[in-house]
């Protein structure tokens, strides 16, 4: 559970400026590797700010929020919920401009796949894609590794979706409310809205759990705030629940507060990053190519090697072992 | 099949079918009449490859191939020093370990690889293990003696039964004429009519014979191997290897922090009617062993979990 998952230890942080502290610093990394002798003002125009980047990054949401929506076959939604933890914790350690949103995007979703048991073949998967398929599918698998290995392999993701249906039945077994299925349609709203912004990187799943059934329950005009302070909590200690208050506030004005990057801004944001990104992580680049040649050979050799290495040792054993070297048969001879 | 030659004579069994092949420790044969011609002295060198021989170490070949012959020999002589057991070993792996050793060093005699140092580490290993091939020479001779006790007991044993079987035939025998006597004597002196006295007397070996009949099958009972039985009893019991045992393993629930209001119990679920909100498992699903409570429980432990969460400083990892 939740408590004493690596999610909380690792993934879990205090507040906002934690996210942009580490957005910040992936931001910087990267153009002082890529811009070393450049002058401050040549940098400005030449990359993205960490400002931009995350501009970016609302728009490519969007675009896995629609992914997982318009999945074929559909799929359920702990997959995208975990494909969203997945692309906003890669992130929070890597730039942009290095790694381009779109190719982690579909990494991330077929990962979550993976993890949430939704099981799906990678020709299955990529017939959701446009364009060329052949393409995807190496980029994907390319990629697979790198964002587990991003993710420091704490792939298991709590989604807020199970405590939902526990409050739920918590509200229908000890609530009085009429119909609580009405709080449904509001529930989903705040949910799907809450993994635009970075409220999964702040709270545990059940606070935003909680706080998508108060929303949903402010939506309808009912009052759940007896039932949360009287039988949720049972009359907490003074401490605790300010803290929550505090919380719940906070995941809907967080929720609230999203806003769509306009399109004019996109575009530019894009053509910069086009030219500015890593290009030996483009896939497309002349640089990227040279490179997966340069390993596909080297693996080569090294298998070549390592097959005359053992051959070698396997026919010294073997006179060591008999006293004789090896038999050749009568035809060799 | 091939003819068997003595490859110094050149007799094969067709032309001598009394023809005997011996050997000696160097595996070469000779004929027995050669063996005769050409260790008068009692000791002298092999034709083929002159190692120097005794007589008294010739025997009848017993296998067509020469070679066989003489790693029989080898090992013999090899087993009598390398006669480390199963008990010998704490792991089956080290006993296996030693007899693949000594199946090499055999091997290595017989056809005549590295002789020298196989030699040597014959030597060294006598040196090293003086007392454990002590320990086990005496121990087979143990063996080989309460074997011996055994068959002189049984030799006995038999000797005793064929005496008792002799002394039973020479009573019968005895006991048959007295009655012919007694017979007779009656029909001389008796008053009586001859039909009933042979009647009487027949009556009377027929009762006798069924009483030696019923004798024998107790006295089989009384002679059976009971002695012998004890014995292998004593012998058979094999050593318990003992198992290195540490504490035992104890079961600990692990424990999930809750971080949160606690969740309901199993029992819960069905009193304060929890269950009735989740959808009620099908037949199918039963047969795989789950029920709607497992679910429903974790669901509402899910959503208690965390609630109480909040993030500060000290506990953030990264």
């Amino acid at each position: 559970m939740f408590p004493a998952s690596s999610q909380k230890k690792f993934w879990t942080f205090v507040d906002e400026t934690d996210l942009i502290r580490l957005r910040h610093e992936a931001n910087r990394k990267f153009i002082l590797k890529h811009g070393a002798n450049m002058t401050e003002e040549l940098r400005e125009r030449t990359f993205l700010s960490a400002a931009d980047e995350r501009l970016l990054l609302r728009q490519y949401e969007l675009q896995l929020r629609d992914f997982c929506r318009r999945f074929n076959p559909p799929m359920p939604r702990s997959v995208s919920g975990t494909a969203f933890h997945y692309f906003k914790r890669f992130y929070l350690h890597n730039s942009v401009m290095d790694y381009h949103p779109k190719e982690i995007l579909v990494t991330c979703v077929y990962l979550a796949c993976k993890v949430e048991e939704f099981n799906i073949s990678i020709q299955q998967f990529v017939a959701n894609i446009k364009g060329d398929r052949e393409k995807a599918s190496d980029i994907i698998l390319n990629d697979e590794l790198l964002l587990m290995q991003q993710l420091n392999f704490h792939l298991t993701v709590h989604n807020p979706y199970r405590p939902v249906a526990g409050l739920l039945i918590d509200i229908k077994t000890r609530c009085s409310l009429k119909d609580p299925d009405r709080l449904l349609p509001g529930i989903e709203e705040l949910l799907d809205r809450s993994f635009l912004t970075d409220a999964c990187l702040l709270y545990a799943p059940s606070q935003i759990a909680l706080a998508a059934i108060l929303h949903a329950a402010s939506k309808i005009q009912e009052n759940l705030d007896s039932y949360v302070t009287e039988t949720l909590f049972g009359r907490p200690s003074s401490d605790i629940l300010p803290n929550i208050i505090e919380a719940i506030r906070k995941i809907r004005s967080l929720v609230k507060s999203i806003e769509n990057p306009s399109r004019e801004t996109v575009r530019q944001l894009e053509k910069k990053l086009e030219k500015c990104r890593n290009q030996e992580n483009n896939p497309d680049s002349q640089i990227y190519k040279q490179r997966m040649q340069d390993m596909l050979d080297e693996e080569d050799e090294q298998s070549g090697e390592i097959y005359a290495r053992v051959a070698r040792e396997q026919a010294s054993d073997e006179e060591r072992l008999l006293g004789v070297s090896r038999v050749l048969s009568p035809s060799a001879s | 099949m091939d003819e068997q030659v003595c490859p110094r004579c050149k007799t094969t069994k067709y032309r001598n079918p009394s023809l005997k092949l011996m050997v000696n420790i160097c595996g070469h044969a000779l004929c027995e009449s050669c063996v005769d011609l050409l260790f008068l002295k009692g000791s002298g060198s092999c034709p083929e490859c002159n190692v120097p021989l005794r007589r008294s170490n010739f025997r009848v070949q017993l296998f067509e191939d020469s070679m066989v012959e003489k790693e029989v020999d080898i090992r013999k002589r090899v087993l009598r020093d390398f006669n480390k057991k199963e008990e010998d070993f704490s792991t089956l792996r080290e006993y296996n370990d030693y007899l693949e050793e000594v199946e090499t060093i055999i091997l290595n005699l017989t056809n005549n690889v590295d002789v020298i140092t196989t030699n040597k580490k014959i030597e060294q290993y006598k040196k090293e293990n003086k007392d454990v091939i002590l320990k086990n020479k005496s121990k087979i001779g143990r063996e080989e003696m309460e074997l011996e006790e055994l068959l002189e007991e049984e030799k006995q044993q038999g000797e005793v039964r064929k005496k008792e079987l002799v002394k039973l035939e020479q009573e019968e025998k005895k006991k048959k004429i007295r009655e012919k006597e007694a017979l007779i004597d009656e029909l001389m002196f008796s008053n009586a009519d001859a039909k009933n006295i042979l009647e009487t007397f027949a009556n009377n070996v027929q009762a006798a014979k069924e009483e030696v009949k019923q004798v024998p099958v107790v006295k089989a009972t009384h002679f059976s191997t009971g002695i012998k039985f004890g014995h292998q009893r004593q012998q058979s019991f094999l050593s318990v290897p003992k198992i290195e045992e540490g504490p035992l393993y104890m079961y600990e629930a692990p424990r999930q922090p809750t971080d949160g209001p606690l969740p309901p119990t199993w029992s819960d679920l069905e009193v304060k009617g929890y269950v009735n909100h989740v959808e009620h498992e099908k037949d199918e699903h039963r047969a795989g062993g789950y029920r709607a409570n497992i679910s429903c429980l974790r669901a509402l432990q899910e959503a208690l979990a965390g609630l109480y969460h909040v993030s500060d400083r000290t506990d953030l990892a990264s």
